[in-house]
């Protein structure tokens, strides 16, 4: 039950919203009148970057308060520093308004006017944030909250234009002046650690700890650098150390529990308050796994990205690419046995750098499917479009289908909204540095001649949210697909399809606008009754992730990852604990599928956040099809630590057993990791994949709906990229159990034609096409050799 | 050959490597080649000097032989042999941290299979690193 402060401050919180919400509007109002009779032209998203320095004031406002806030970080706090400090300051401002294109006297005079008005839309959003930070954190942990989120804002920029030696640099001369400022140097020495010189990062920390007031954090930072150079005993000692004057930090306590792992257990000088049980993820799982990935030959180490898995030259096996924070795209062909070369150099997708999220899709119809790639998340990034040449290349089209889009974009999907049979774009974009303003969320309709036109104004699905899942879904069963917004610092948001290439945003009388951090997100339907219910991931903070670790669950005040439930009404019910989702992780990509063939949807959970001394399992939750989802990600064989990005599910040998594809890695140069490749030892159960080819709905059939009946029972599916970090192949996994007999499959097409095939094959894959009786085997003429150890 | 950037976090790592690498292959010749956008050679000579680099450095100014050569980041190593055939191309390693249980060397086996005359098992890997050219290197910078 909620206590009578929490009410008070919910309801004060609503009004503050309301008030803030329309004081943003009025002074953006007003600045937009006073642009129109200066003679400037109307605002537009832009879509290429902004070499020049920011383009529009409000960029400009943005763009010169972080780096205020920037050289307010860094700055040390002393007399001598006040000349460097103007200096600085003069520079940002250069920086931050040079690229301004004001053309004539009208426009410098209603420069005076516009800068408030720009500062005061800036500072109302930034107020907004604020309220919702402190609803979901409560308003006692902002002071703890915001400088950890501040230390990722203010750091983005500097790792990926490669600054960090001249940052480095920046405290070095500053040390070689005042040595005795242990701030500077514990920021050094968490510099180091995040470029992976684990060992000079230590040092630094070491001398710094001599400052009482800093011991214990640079002394668990020191264990964390000694943990990641390899070294578990000085680890161990370090991080004793630093609980020893912070007892309750269960981040120190979690990293000693680690070292001890690689030592096979604690050494005897540890004591007891510094020991820990991982209770989570020992639930008995329905399948084990083994970890493939260098086997088969998926083994790329990098700051891994996204992963989409498709059919890239028409030969039935699945391919992949995986995109990478800090160099360029791998593409990887299926050999045909369910292992892979890397066929990255000269297709073109080498050339794509610093990539994020990537979503398939055939989107001129011609049968190759074509790829969108956002870029960096967090940062700000250009998108790209690649037109799939068919022979192993790729070609950049975005110039010229007119899909161009520069911002901190995150999911982004194929989506025929307006099911005329040639698949839309959508992209999310979210909020870049901490002062910045949200980014408007693109939607591009399909000219069907290759090229695109924006509507997201006109479709009205602006939004002040910043948004980082995106999810569409027919969840009213009307044809025509619906999408949810999940905001990561914000409300989440319902848009209803009307139809006619309008949105209605049904958000609060569907029940669904709840504030969270709120990840990526997904529609399926998880107790097959025929209505989409919706699946929204959770970035929970550390200290709930490391309850949930050493208790088994998260603490009351966590918010684990929710279904909102369908009630088949155009409402929604919220469930989470009620469901045994009880688990806080600070989840940055997942999925959904049935990877113990058991016949229900399971989760697939990347894990993680960009700090170094932040590591986390990807998890896995199989559901038992009674009410529960259970947590058997150990117990299973999946590892204790991580990042989890792109996490994907694929029956990568068309044998039936679905695959877990996470592509790991940091922010940071120093948080490198390798994709890991999770393959059940076992076929769990008999299973059935299902392909779909539209003909004249769209070519991969997105929006498509399925219902298999087998056992007196009924499965439901969507053909959708999932979450899109990863994006899901479209090819559907049905897990059967112990059944060996399909009574029926049913299609419903987003063109409105239904489809029934009688009595399907079991264990195999089949494709199926639009208005076409019948299926056909997919691997039926060429059998894949199976990869070792298949047979068991 | 392996390319190679003076910023790159990622080539650090791989300082006394390649410093020892004509020692410890005195049969093969390496050259290292700089062709980050942006880099120029006095910032070349400058981090030669403070990490006492001693193998040769080409500057590939402007980034040509990095684009004819299909290279994205640095570190990224090519093996060719006397007659210019293509033997390895890839990362080095797949170095994450010391100790690291997964660790394998990729550039090494190939070197030993081709010494020995053995086929080479693994002849392309996937590069990790820095970019070589990326817009972000062209932005406005956020330190002065």
């Amino acid at each position: 039950m909620p206590n009578l402060f929490d009410s008070m401050f919910h309801i004060s919180s609503r009004i503050a919203e309301a008030g803030i919400l329309a004081m943003n509007s009025a002074m953006a109002t007003m600045q937009s009148a006073i642009g129109r009779v200066a003679g400037q032209d109307p605002p537009r998203p832009p879509d290429k970057p902004p070499l020049n320095g920011p383009a529009t004031l409000d960029d400009a406002t943005a763009d010169f308060s972080n780096r205020l806030l920037r050289i307010g970080r860094t700055t040390q706090n002393k007399p001598e520093a006040v000349q460097s400090l103007l200096r600085s300051v003069l520079d940002a401002f250069n920086k931050s308004f040079g690229g301004l294109e004001i053309r004539d006297l009208r426009q410098w005079m209603a420069l005076p006017f516009q800068l408030p008005l720009s500062f005061g839309t800036l500072l109302a959003q930034q107020s907004l944030r604020a309220l919702y930070t402190a609803q979901v954190v409560g308003p006692q942990n902002l002071a703890h909250f915001a400088p950890y989120m501040l230390d990722t804002f203010t750091d983005i920029h500097v790792v990926v234009s490669l600054q960090y030696k001249e940052q480095i640099q920046i405290y070095r001369e500053h040390l070689s002046r005042f040595p005795e400022d242990s701030d500077t140097r514990l920021l050094l020495g968490k510099e180091y650690i995040k470029l992976g010189l684990y060992l000079e990062g230590s040092r630094e920390l070491v001398e710094a700890a001599r400052n009482p007031a800093l011991h214990s954090e640079a002394l668990s930072e020191s264990a964390v650098a000694n943990y990641r150079a390899g070294n578990f005993n000085r680890a161990i000692e370090d991080g004793v150390a630093a609980l020893e004057a912070l007892p309750g930090d269960d981040r120190t306590r979690y990293w000693v529990w680690l070292a001890a792992q690689k030592l096979g257990g604690y050494p005897d000088f540890v004591p007891e308050n510094a020991r820990i049980e991982v209770r989570a993820g020992r639930h008995r799982p329905k399948v084990e796994f083994q970890e493939v990935a260098t086997k088969i030959g998926l083994d790329k180490t990098s700051a891994g990205r996204g992963t989409a898995i498709f059919d890239m030259d028409g030969d039935g096996y699945l391919d992949i690419v995986i995109s990478s924070g800090h160099g360029g795209c791998n593409l990887y062909r299926n050999n045909g046995d369910g292992t892979f070369a890397d066929v990255t150099v000269g297709s073109g997708l080498d050339e794509c750098v610093n990539t994020f999220i990537i979503a398939v899709g055939d989107y001129n119809n011609d049968g190759l499917d074509d790829l969108y790639i956002t870029r960096l998340g967090f940062y700000v990034g250009e998108s790209v479009l690649y037109r799939n040449n068919g022979d192993g290349t790729f070609t950049d089209v975005t110039k010229e289908a007119g899909v161009g889009c520069w911002g901190p974009s995150f999911t982004c999907h194929w989506v025929d909204y307006d099911c005329d049979g040639f698949l839309d774009l959508f992209v999310a974009n979210n909020f870049a540095g901490v002062f910045d303003r949200k980014n408007p969320n693109r939607l591009f309709h399909n000219n069907k001649d290759g090229t695109f036109t924006e509507v997201s104004e006109q479709a009205g699905l602006s939004t002040l949210h910043p948004t980082i899942g995106s999810a569409w879904g027919d969840y009213d069963n009307d044809g025509y697909p619906d999408l949810f917004l999940s905001s990561g610092l914000g409300r989440s948001q319902l848009f209803h399809n009307n139809g006619d290439g309008t949105f209605t945003d049904v958000s609060r009388k569907a029940g669904i606008d709840d504030i969270c951090f709120g990840g990526i997100s997904l529609w399926c339907d998880y107790d097959n009754d025929g209505w989409l219910d919706l699946v929204q991931f959770i970035w929970s903070l550390e200290e709930d992730v490391l309850h949930t670790l050493i208790h088994g669950d998260g603490p009351a005040q966590g918010k684990p990852m929710r279904i909102y439930h369908n009630n088949r009404d155009g409402t929604f019910t919220k469930l989470d604990r009620e469901l045994g989702l009880n688990g806080c992780w600070g989840t940055m990509s997942g999925n959904a599928g049935d990877f113990n063939n058991d016949g229900y949807i399971d989760f697939l959970l990347g894990n993680g956040d960009p700090h170094m001394n932040r590591t986390e399992p990807s998890i896995i939750l199989e559901y038992d099809g009674d009410g529960n989802y259970h947590n058997v990600t150990f117990a299973a064989g999946l590892p204790y630590t991580g990042k989890g990005h792109g996490a994907n599910m694929a029956d990568l040998a068309g044998d039936g057993r679905l695959c877990l594809i996470i592509s790991s890695g940091g922010a940071y140069p120093g948080d490198l990791l390798t994709t890991s490749v999770f393959r059940p030892k076992v076929l769990p159960g008999n299973y059935l994949n299902v392909r779909l080819v539209g003909t004249r709905s769209n070519r991969n059939a997105i929006g498509a709906r399925l219902k298999l009946d087998a056992g007196g029972r009924s499965q439901h599916r969507l053909v959708s990229s999932g979450s899109a970090f990863g994006c899901l192949p479209y090819e559907q996994h049905f897990g059967l159990a112990d059944l060996s007999q399909i009574e029926a499959l049913e299609i419903l097409w987003p063109s409105g034609l239904r489809q029934r095939i009688e009595r399907p094959p079991v264990n195999t894959t089949i494709r199926i096409v639009e208005g076409r009786a019948g299926c056909e085997e997919v691997y039926k003429n060429k059998p894949l050799q199976l990869i070792a150890g298949n047979q068991s | 050959m392996v390319f190679w950037s003076e910023t790159c976090s990622h080539c650090i790592r791989y300082d006394v490597y390649l410093n020892s690498f004509s020692d410890s292959h005195p049969e093969i010749s390496l050259v290292a080649v700089a062709s980050r956008q942006g880099e120029n050679l006095g910032q070349i000579r400058a981090t030669v000097a403070a990490r006492n680099l001693r193998f040769p450095i080409f500057h590939d100014s402007g980034g040509s032989v990095a684009r004819q050569w299909f290279t994205q980041q640095t570190p990224r190593a090519f093996l060719i042999d006397m007659e210019r055939r293509l033997l390895y191309r890839g990362a080095i390693d797949n170095f994450k941290y010391p100790q690291d249980p997964e660790y394998g060397a990729y550039l090494e086996p190939a070197i030993e299979a081709y010494l020995a005359g053995r086929p080479i098992e693994r002849k392309e890997t996937a590069s990790f690193g820095c970019a070589v050219e990326s817009v972000y290197y062209i932005l406005p910078k956020a330190l002065a």
